[in-house]
């Protein structure tokens, strides 16, 4: 239908500020909309969850959100990053828009469907781009027929719809927008005014659309063509768990920069391609040059997709993770990341949110602080850092105005004194967000326990299991699926055992800390050892993490 | 499109709904369309319905406050129980036609999830999105869907409602294209007001939808019922007309379900299971 | 109080609503059961306005049918900035009044179309979507260089005025009529303009600006 070239859609001033245009090239519907980093999405306009055009639905400007039930797709990479009907779940990462590249250039946004980017249209330097003009009629007729019309001043337009003249130069474009579709649209280059010129060949290309549909009239109009979507993943199919693979990300370090005493902030940018959508709580697995993995939440605000930033904090006692960070990772540097995952999951169902951060811990809650702002919900950021040079992130958290309530410099007791300011009132509606040092959500958890909030409506991330892990039991292990019984021994994991018979659940911080390496117990006793589950899912029993908890009866049934 | 593409066998055996018995009077034919065919009705003086597509006679049947008739051989109409008590208002609120297949039609009936996005402040609210877990079942031998258990925040869930709580609902599907929903009777704690969606296929993308209600309210005028039912089928029609594609598609891929569409995702397998392809794309064989 | 014959789902009482909402005057709603009851045809509502159609104005001892008869009134009486519709210019005046007639034809074109799919009326729908288009045509040119002068509106150039409200409804319902707005995008940004009027209102069938407002 065209040969392999990039394809006029829309002109640049059709992307209004918080808009979404409606286009269409070659029966596929697209919904186009500029975020207010000035980068503009061509997708298609169809809500993956039950078909609603995205061009009815809301950009706020770093996000587009569907009318129907309110799901929400990122800038650049169009992953669906909440999805309101369960606001205690991290939506899949895979659960992404049909998206197509996209260049601006002549006042014009170009895209194609091809597999390869084809070559760069090639225009002039400046001008001005035409009112569009769409005609019901098959794109190579209106391309033929508009081939030698002579638009005053213009001269004939040849073969490729070039005409230039003494008013200047034109170059018409005929996007094939479906069989019987067509949109011409055209840049101009002329010293006459503007505007009275854009005038002129605006009625020069109407009385060319009604020559051409008078024409058009005489054949029958060709059959659209069919729409074909492409279908979603089988796992989205069936449903709703999110599944983590073991994807690597390419990434390299756009930017590292001192943020507080002993803080870094990384920027990461995608080698090529856009990131993979994340949502406010998540954080991404990297393996430093030293061979380590090591876990770091992710302070995006929502839409920023073009970078991964993470806050890196140098620990005393390190043991090489944060060190190999701040001592030898340079800027243009390469990263081996993980997609990001979700544990920390922010509800957005709720009338008052309170965050809770304590040192490097304010990581994830920036990127929550920020998100409960886009939505305009209420929320409050209480931020405990040991002295003001400690603060990180300074211009995000201003961006919180008075919804930010620093704690500098306060001993243990002081601390748990103001937590108890903090979580004196239970609310029906409210949740509580902590992340920090291990002692302090300890403190954290036991006031909230104590003033009545309920467990699940407190939710933790710990950075880092320190607890002592007790390894001094040995039991046996039933995987039901599997059909296998293993022996964990003293000083092993249950999580390398498992490894070791290639039967082992996805994992990641090996520290009890992320939730990754989850099973379900199916009969035993769990010994929990893990930071991870609440009291009441430990109380359970039903779910062990099998990098560090062990088990209190001789055998486990796992789920695996 | 096609408007005349012929029904599969469960769609065609079915009654449907082509008309409110309030709107016929005696003498005044009418005509409306049922699978793109047109269809003629009439009250004659002596009180009787005739229905007609023009070459025969159909089958008549007055129940629920519509007429209701069949282009083939239905077996009995499902049962409403609660439109016979005697103390309940039944009212038709209007028929109204939609530009979307009457699946989808029906599908946005049983979903709970668009309140607070589509009927704002009045069958939801925002913060309070949450679709919680409910249960769904066939039940009379897979002839039917049932929905219980199903709440869902309210800020004012009714026409005599004032101010906002949970609100209980139940769903059934007992016909491809009607639906009836229960939810707590602001007037009765113990009781269930009726809600009910008939769905007449005009053609395979477009349907009218009859709105009959059963409640309890000896409060609001008729009018005012109407008018709080066409207040909230008129905010999801931007929504069901700007789905794509028209029709329901089937396959389970062609969309991405979440836990709270459990009810469409049974809808959806029950209709494959039926050999549904009117109104509908089924899944590729 | 001023007193509106009203039907919740008539684009034509709808822009008397948003004017209303937009100057925040208290108004009672009489609601007339348009449909499904006709009772526009009902001799208690012959009686208020005997064209038998909504909405009717009444405020004080005057009594005022037709949308923009109403519309103007509101805005002179009402509005004191004098911007809705501003009366010191005759050109402009012209052109709000060239708007409202064009307003009317949309009434008599996308409406139609609406309630020949919608409520079942015996109107020529596909006639009605024809002429629909052709009126939306105009409107999508004249946005268009609207905005190339720098100006969001269909008349006065820094503000909207009464041409606005009156062409909004049935352009934003006109799906309704299976009359689809995808070849106009510059209508489509105004529509989003509008919405972001201060004091703009919703009916059944258009979002707002904002979700879940
Ligand atoms: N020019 C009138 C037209 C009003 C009009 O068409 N109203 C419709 C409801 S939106 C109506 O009452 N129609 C009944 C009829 O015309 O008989 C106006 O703008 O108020
Ligand atoms: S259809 Fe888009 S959120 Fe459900
Ligand atoms: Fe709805």
């Amino acid at each position: 239908m065209h040969d392999k070239t990039w394809v006029p859609v829309a002109n640049s001033t059709d992307l209004a500020p918080h808009h979404v245009f409606q286009g269409r090239l070659m029966g596929q519907e697209l919904a186009i909309w500029r975020a207010d980093d000035g980068h503009v999405n061509v997708w298609e306009n169809r809500c993956l969850h039950r078909g609603v055009r995205l061009s009815i639905g809301i950009n706020t400007g770093s996000e587009l959100v569907c009318q129907y039930h309110g799901w929400r797709y990122a800038n650049r990479n169009a992953g669906c990053t909440y999805i309101p009907a369960h606001p205690a779940d991290a939506p899949a990462r895979t659960i992404c828009s049909k998206t197509w590249p996209v260049i601006e250039t002549g006042g014009l946004i170009w895209t194609h469907f091809e597999d390869r980017d084809p070559p760069l249209p090639e225009l002039p330097e400046g001008g001005a781009a035409l009112r569009p003009l769409p005609l019901a009629a098959a794109p190579e007729m209106v391309r033929e027929s508009l081939a030698g019309l002579a638009p005053e001043g213009f001269g004939p337009l040849d073969e490729t719809l070039q005409a230039r003249g003494p008013a200047g130069s034109l170059h018409l474009m005929v996007q094939p927008a479906d069989a019987g579709r067509a949109v011409i649209r055209g840049i101009v280059q002329s010293d006459e005014p503007e505007l009275a010129l854009l005038r002129r060949l605006n009625l020069f290309l109407r009385s060319a659309r009604d020559q051409i549909l008078a024409q058009a009239a005489l054949t029958p109009a060709p059959e659209p063509i069919p729409h074909r979507p492409e279908r979603v993943s089988e796992e989205l199919a069936e449903m709703p768990e999110m599944v983590s693979g073991p994807a690597r990300l390419r990434v390299q370090v756009a930017k590292k920069e001192l943020v507080a005493k002993d803080i870094v902030a990384l920027e990461l940018e995608p080698l090529r391609g856009a990131l993979p959508a994340s949502q406010p709580g998540a954080h991404i697995d990297v393996a430093l040059p030293n061979g380590l993995l090591r876990q770091y939440s992710l302070v995006n605000a929502p839409g920023e997709t073009g970078r991964y930033v993470i806050g890196v904090k140098r620990e005393p006692e390190s043991t090489g993770g944060s060190a190999a960070i701040h001592d030898s990772l340079a800027e243009g540097d390469l990263l081996a990341i993980s997609e990001p995952r979700n544990n920390f999951t922010l509800r957005r169902d709720v009338e008052e949110t309170i965050l809770v951060a304590g040192g490097i811990g304010v990581t994830p809650l920036l990127s929550m602080a920020a998100a409960l702002k886009d939505d305009g919900l209420p929320f409050r950021l209480h931020y405990f850092a040991g002295s003001e040079e400690q603060i990180a992130f300074g211009e995000r958290l201003a961006a919180l105005g008075d919804r930010l309530v620093n704690y500098i410099g306060l001993d243990p007791e002081k601390t748990a004194l103001a937590l108890k300011g903090i979580l004196k009132s239970p609310a029906p509606h409210a949740q509580v967000y902590v992340c920090g040092p291990a002692p302090m959500l300890d403190v954290t958890r036991a006031t909230a326990a104590e003033a009545g909030w309920p467990d699940a409506a407190v939710h933790f991330e710990y950075f880092a299991n320190t607890r002592e892990i007790d390894t001094s039991s040995s039991f046996r292990i039933e995987l039901a699926r599997s059909a296998v019984t293993l022996e964990v021994p003293a000083g092993r994991s249950i999580l390398s055992v498992l490894q070791e018979a290639g039967v082992a659940p996805p994992s990641s911080c090996c520290q009890g800390a992320c939730g990754t390496c989850m099973a379900r117990v199916i009969e035993g006793e769990p010994d929990h050892q893990d930071v991870y589950l609440s009291e009441a899912e430990k109380a359970a029993g039903d779910k062990i993490l099998t990098c560090v908890s062990r088990a209190k009866s001789d055998r486990l049934i796992l789920d695996l | 499109m096609n408007t005349m593409t012929q029904p599969d066998p469960f769609m065609l055996n079915q009654w449907y709904p082509i008309a409110s018995l309030q709107e016929i009077l005696p003498g005044q034919p009418r005509a409306t369309k049922l699978f793109g065919q047109r269809i003629s009705y009439e009250r004659n003086v002596a009180g009787a319905l005739q229905v007609s597509d023009g070459s025969r006679a159909l089958p008549v049947l007055e129940q629920y406050g519509c007429l209701w008739t069949s282009l083939g051989e239905p077996d009995e109409l499902f049962d409403v129980p609660e439109y016979a008590e005697p103390d309940r208002r039944n009212v038709n609120a209007g028929s109204v036609g939609v530009q979307v297949s009457a699946q989808r039609g029906i599908e946005n009936f049983l979903d709970m999830g668009h309140f607070p996005y589509v009927h704002t402040g009045i069958l939801g609210a925002l913060p309070h999105t949450e679709v919680k877990e409910y249960n769904v079942e066939m039940i009379r031998d897979g002839r039917e869907i049932i929905a219980t258990e199903c709440l869902f925040y309210q800020p004012m869930a009714s026409t005599v409602s004032t101010s906002g709580a949970d609100v209980e609902y139940i769903y059934r599907v007992p016909h491809p294209t009607c639906s009836v929903l229960y939810k707590s009777s602001p007037m009765d704690e113990k009781r269930l007001d009726a809600i009910a969606l008939f769905g007449q296929p005009t053609g395979e993308e477009t349907f009218r939808g009859h709105m009959v209600l059963s409640i309890l309210d000896d409060v609001n005028t008729d009018d005012f019922i109407s008018y709080f039912q066409l207040h909230i089928f008129g905010q999801d029609k931007p929504i069901l007309e700007n789905q794509m594609p028209k029709r329901l598609p089937l396959d389970p891929r062609a969309e991405t379900p979440i836990r709270a569409d459990k009810t469409s995702i049974m809808y959806r397998r029950w209709l494959t299971g039926h050999g549904v392809t009117y109104g509908t794309i089924p899944a590729a064989a | 109080m001023i007193k509106l014959y009203d039907f919740d789902l008539s684009g034509n009482c709808y822009k008397v609503r948003l004017l209303l909402g937009i100057l925040g005057l208290e108004f009672e709603r009489k609601n007339v059961d348009f449909f499904p009851g006709f009772k526009h045809r009902a001799a208690e509502f012959l009686a208020v306005n005997p064209l038998g159609q909504l909405p009717v104005l009444e405020d004080g001892d005057l009594s005022l049918r037709d949308s923009h008869a109403i519309l103007v009134y509101l805005a002179s009486k009402y509005d004191g900035s004098g911007r809705w519709y501003p009366t010191g210019d005759a050109a402009l005046l012209g052109e709000i009044q060239q708007w409202l007639s064009l307003a009317e034809g949309l009434t008599a074109t996308a409406s139609a179309a609406r309630l020949a799919e919608g409520m079942d009326f015996d109107f020529d729908a596909e006639a009605a979507r024809k002429g629909a288009y052709r009126l939306f045509d105009v409107l999508d040119e004249h946005l268009w260089f609207r905005e190339r002068e720098g100006s969001d509106w269909i008349c006065a150039p820094a503000h909207p005025t009464i041409a606005d409200l009156a062409c909004f409804p049935y352009v934003m319902l006109s799906e309704e009529g299976g009359v689809s707005r995808e070849d106009y995008p510059a209508i489509r940004r105004w529509t989003d303009r509008v919405k972001r009027i201060p004091g703009f209102s919703v009916m059944p069938g258009i979002f707002p600006a904002q979700l879940g407002s």
